[in-house]
């Protein structure tokens, strides 16, 4: 709870419709996508970055917690008041700035739609390639916080690919800018691309210069079914290594392709064990020789069935069942949680067999969902919070899935963050020495912690 | 609704998010209370009995369009709009109407529509009407009954689209007859309202008139009576939309259309399209006139969005009614075309509505009025 002068203050800077503290108004932004959650003790929507400026003014002078939040889609924990204080949403900085067509890039409020900007660049034969399947609700801000990722990102890389510049307001209220619209920049330390990924620990982004591309001409989008895991996942090591980069290349195992079936989203033949999805784009000549070539590799690799697509809805058709693996796992049972283990590509049929021998050996429900391309696994764990004995062992089984990618030389997430979500393991992953330069850097930009505490430093 | 019922829809919101990308209330909004997700958790709150039902809560449940566009984009399954609608029971039952839906729903109880008027009025909409004999009027027996709605019955703007769907009947020849001033409300305004209980009686008097005409098939111009009688009314009569009617002319060759070279597009209004599953029949209807030039909507089919004239949000809050209605205008003008068709009263009351009060040039026709003209006489 605020003291009376102190609410007076926010609502002063904001104006009195966008400071919230009904319990209606605390109860709605205590969640995120992530499980746990955390009740505010106050929302405010500022309307630019004097404003946002001000408020960091006031919440350090009060030593009060501040929480940024873009459209609350993260699957971490990223945006939830985890020590009370003030949730600050981005939903009215919601303007695209400046298109420069001519420099490739564009200017964005933090509260920018990603889907948004997708379709306006397309108008100028542009393209922003990370693509989260949140991208038609989730904001450039917070896909900038938390280094979002996407189908797309075998070939086209993640969101710190594309940030080139930001404004930045640190904790005194300081407004700062990294980067610029320049493509090459080595200038001190890459400001920007440390703020990207930081979760909102180290500064509230108020302003995004991203980089665009040439909006692809064309693409060919190919379906592969095998009847052994293992040659789909060989198969993706062997696409990988000849050179061509698709766009796309998603990997789903047979619990994924049975949830699916089941729910009603595709069908698939009897001996279906695992199906690869698999895009290439660019220009038109090249994405059909290379569209044949992916097909040759696939029946090479023992695929029982492959399909091109030939036309848009073919291709559309070919997605569905992709497109309809998350919500056919999730109203499976009451919880679904989404892991994001990351391994290097080659090592991906390994670690696909560890997970199945886990999800036996801890009696679980797991699909296995791959960015294959990679190396980004989505196991999708099937489950009730409430059933504490599953909870154990859920928790046991991911602790030997995380050793396991990181002694392959992987990572605990390849997309969404650490959060709450992975706090626990990140030792695994980072030595005391590592661990404590980052809280060094958290200290010099937050020296009093004031921005979102209980995230994954401290 | 039963709680149980209410939280066996909740328990499967996994909080993603996704159904704020379709919801129009909360993007004109920006508030997280607004969005489909949020009143699932206020939901959620409720029936766990950490938050008393507020008038704050009756705002919130009452700022909702019941466009269904966030169930049909919810990965998980749920079924957003009943618990919208039940939590609207809830507030309704605990805390009375809301105070802006009083008028209709006084008036729905007293004269059994929402107009205000006595029901005798319900003929209004044949005082200017010529060329279809008055005898159709006074059937003692007929194959199929067109119920008209209120909103068609009453409101001046919108009573084109009852003189045009007789115009039609009778020009196909078909035995048809109407209820006049036995009409009742559907019922759907109670819906929702959240008063479910009201509804009996005025069901229990529609199906007693039309049974008592003999009639095999009921058919209507609104696509909210329409679903109405599909879902709550449980009846075998047929039940069929005026598109579907009209359609079903079209394919035997009753209704024949004249050459255009107009430049249209389509608005499918929720209750017809997403939440009744026609798509196909108005669109195969205008394919069938020839020259016409069809510009879908960039959302179209199950992708629509709202008009802003749905879930009574009209009465509540006319400003978010015409902020939903302006995007929707705005989507229209992005297809090039002048003319936008729909089939339905309330959708062609908003749109016309803003862009009248906007200034802007556009007609707006209901598809009824559009086969009229176009089709060829005898």
């Amino acid at each position: 709870m605020f003291s009376k002068a102190v609410r007076q203050e926010l609502c002063s800077i904001v104006g009195e419709d966008w400071f919230l503290d009904t319990p209606e108004d605390l109860a709605t932004y205590s969640y995120d996508a992530f499980l746990p959650e955390f009740i505010p003790d106050g929302v405010i929507l500022p309307a630019k970055t004097e404003q946002v400026s001000r408020i960091m003014q006031v919440a350090t002078r009060e030593k009060i917690p501040v929480t940024p939040r873009g459209a609350g889609t993260n699957i971490c924990g990223g945006s939830v008041a985890k020590q009370g204080g003030l949730v600050m949403a981005f939903n009215r900085m919601n303007e695209i700035v400046e298109v420069d067509a001519e420099d490739m890039c564009a200017t964005v409020q933090p509260g920018v739609v990603n889907a948004d900007l997708q379709k306006l660049v397309a108008g100028y034969g542009l393209m922003y390639p990370p693509d989260p399947a949140s991208m038609f609700v989730s904001t450039i801000g917070g896909n900038v916080a938390l280094n979002a990722g996407g189908p797309r990102g075998v070939k086209y890389g993640v969101t710190r690919d594309y940030v080139l510049g930001l404004e930045v307001v640190l904790p005194s209220g300081a407004v700062i800018r990294t980067g610029g619209k320049s493509l090459k920049n080595v200038s001190g330390f890459d400001l920007t691309r440390l703020i990207c990924g930081s979760e909102g620990t180290l500064g509230i982004i108020t302003e995004i210069i991203v980089k665009l591309v040439v909006l692809p001409s064309a693409k060919a989008t190919l379906q592969a079914i095998f009847s052994d895991l293992n040659d789909a996942a060989k198969t993706v090591s062997a696409i990988i290594g000849s050179g061509i980069v698709p766009t796309t290349l998603e990997l789903m195992d047979k619990v994924v392709l049975d949830v699916i079936g089941s729910y009603g989203g595709a069908t698939f033949r009897k001996d279906a064990e695992a199906l690869l999805l698999i895009e290439v784009d660019g220009d038109a000549s090249l994405v059909d020789a290379q569209g044949r070539r992916i097909e040759e590799f696939c029946r090479a690799r023992g695929a029982v069935e492959v399909q091109r697509a030939s036309t848009q809805a073919e291709a559309d058709k070919l997605w569905q069942a992709r497109r309809s693996a998350f919500g056919a796992v999730a109203s499976r049972r009451p919880n679904c949680i989404v892991e994001d283990a990351t391994v290097p590509v080659k090592q991906l049929p390994e670690i696909i067999r560890k997970i199945v021998e886990l999800s036996q050996r801890y009696r679980l429900k797991i699909g296995v969902l791959a960015h294959a391309g990679d190396g980004n696994l989505h196991p999708l764990i099937m489950t009730d919070l409430r059933d504490k004995d599953e909870m154990e062992r859920i928790e046991r089984a991911l602790e030997e899935m995380y050793e396991t990618a990181i002694g392959m030389g992987g990572t605990l997430s390849g997309e969404h963050g650490i959060g709450i979500a992975k706090k626990r393991f990140l030792k695994m992953e980072f030595s005391d020495s590592a661990m404590e330069i980052m809280k060094g850097i958290k200290r010099v930009f937050d020296p009093d912690n004031i921005l979102n505490p209980g995230s994954f430093l401290m | 609704m039963k709680s149980d019922e209410l939280a066996h829809e909740f328990n499967q919101c996994i909080k993603c998010g996704l159904c704020m990308a379709t919801c129009p209330a909360c993007k004109e909004l920006l508030l997280e209370k607004y969005s489909p997700r949020g009143k699932v958790q206020l939901a959620r709150y409720y029936a766990r009995g950490e938050l008393e039902l507020s008038e704050r809560y009756r705002d919130i449940f009452a700022k909702c369009l019941l466009c269904g566009a966030c169930g049909a984009t919810c990965p998980s399954g749920v079924d957003l709009k009943k618990i919208f609608l039940g939590m609207r029971e809830e507030i309704a039952g605990k805390k009375g109407a809301h105070p802006l839906t009083l008028g209709a729903v006084q008036s729905l109880a007293r004269n059994r529509n929402i107009s205000g008027e006595d029901n005798e009025e319900r003929w209004d909409w044949k005082e200017s009407l010529k060329g279809v004999p008055e005898e159709v009027f006074h059937k003692k027996k007929a194959e199929v009954v067109y119920f008209v709605g209120c909103v068609s019955s009453f409101f001046p703007m919108v009573q084109s689209i009852p003189q045009n769907f007789v115009r039609i009947l009778s020009e196909a020849k078909s035995d048809f007859t109407v209820l006049g001033g036995e009409e009742w409300c559907c019922g759907f305004p109670l819906i929702g309202a959240g008063l479910t209980r009201e509804v009996e009686e005025l069901k229990a008097h529609n199906l007693e008139k039309i049974r008592a005409l003999g009639a095999g098939k009921v058919v209507f111009s609104c696509p909210s009576c329409f679903r109405m009688w599909k879902e709550y009314y449980g009846t075998d009569v047929e039940m069929l939309h005026a598109t579907q009617f009209i359609h079903e002319m079209v394919r035997n060759k009753t209704i024949r259309f004249n050459r255009t070279d107009m430049t249209v597009t389509y608005h499918d209004p929720c209750d017809l399209g997403r939440n009744a599953g026609v798509f196909d029949a108005p669109r195969e209807i205008l394919k069938a006139v020839p020259g016409l030039t069809l510009v879908e909507l960039e959302n179209n089919r199950m992708k629509s969005v709202c008009c802003g004239g749905g879930g009574n949000v009209e009465m509540v809050a006319p400003d978010l009614s015409g902020a939903v209605a302006q995007k929707k205008i705005e989507e229209i003008r992005r297809t090039g075309a002048k003319t936008v068709l729909t089939s339905c009263q309330q959708c062609v009351r908003t749109i016309k509505g803003r862009a009248r009060r906007q200034k802007v040039d556009l007609q707006v026709m209901d598809i009824n009025e559009f086969v009229y003209r176009m089709m060829e006489k005898k």
